[in-house]
């Protein structure tokens, strides 16, 4: 019998599940980093939502139907999925039937859903059209979250910028 | 702050956010100047890799990635039988 594909990350059916319930959302981390070009593997998807009373009901609703866990927490917690739960935390690392989902409230250096959209773009990526951290914003973030496993992503960031900026439109 | 959020029927780190939050002073002073540390780093990016990403869609890259994420599976499960094989 197969094995189930538990390190790939249905990167379609999470986009369009999140932009179908109407989740007020932006791309940042590694997926952010790919959408820009990066060549590194990742394998989760990071996002930071709005904490608006709607849009975290939006979220609780479109998760629901697929199985969201707390990543690497021993199985039978009592674990709710709902508003209150998002409510009372901020971010939440998750499992889900889709793949590993980060939801972030705030990221260091960038702030929340709202200070970060002025820095995002819009990206169209399997007919879903959603909001990705822009480059320069992912590499502030990057270097203020000040982890030395990232030194290596922001080299190839800034690379990527330098190499962006060479090309002729 | 236990009796802020008891008269407020909330958690204390929930409490604690909501009053943080507007209080927080939102200016990220962080320096994008050239860090030497960065810089060393940048020497060994594959560049080739990166023109050959910039050539491609985003839908192109996430499908990339999609393939790199089966195949890092692939991988790991072919290091676990073999690991159990040898056991």
């Amino acid at each position: 019998m197969p094995e189930p594909d538990r390190g790939v990350t249905d990167l379609k059916a999470i986009l369009t599940l999140l932009r179908d319930a109407g989740v007020e959302f932006i791309l940042v981390g590694g997926l952010a980093a790919t959408a820009h070009g990066s060549a590194r593997l990742t394998r989760d998807v990071d996002i930071v939502y709005a904490r608006t009373p709607e849009n975290m009901a939006r979220l609780v609703a479109a998760l629901a139907p697929h199985s969201p866990y707390l990543r690497g927490a021993p199985p039978g917690l009592p674990f709710r999925w709902d508003a209150e739960t998002i409510r009372r935390g901020l971010n939440f690392t998750l499992t889900t039937s889709l793949g590993s989902l980060d939801l972030l409230g705030e990221i260091t250096g960038g702030g929340l859903y709202r200070d970060l959209l002025p820095e995002s773009v819009e990206v169209t990526v399997f007919g879903v059209t959603c909001r990705c951290l822009d480059l320069p914003a992912l590499i502030r973030v990057k270097r203020a979250a000040g982890r030395p496993r990232d030194l290596e992503v922001i080299a190839e960031l800034e690379a990527l910028r330098e190499e962006r900026d060479r090309r002729p439109e | 702050m236990r009796p802020i959020a008891e008269a407020a029927g909330r958690c204390q780190p929930a409490c604690a956010w909501d009053m943080m939050v507007p209080a927080m002073a939102r200016t990220y002073d962080i320096s994008l100047d050239p860090d030497p540390v960065i810089e060393a780093y940048k020497k060994d990016v594959d560049r080739t890799l990166l023109r050959e990403n910039l050539k491609l869609t985003v839908e192109e890259r996430f499908l990339a990635l999609m393939a790199l994420q089966r195949t890092a599976e692939e991988m790991q499960r072919a290091g676990a039988r073999s690991r159990r094989n040898r056991s």
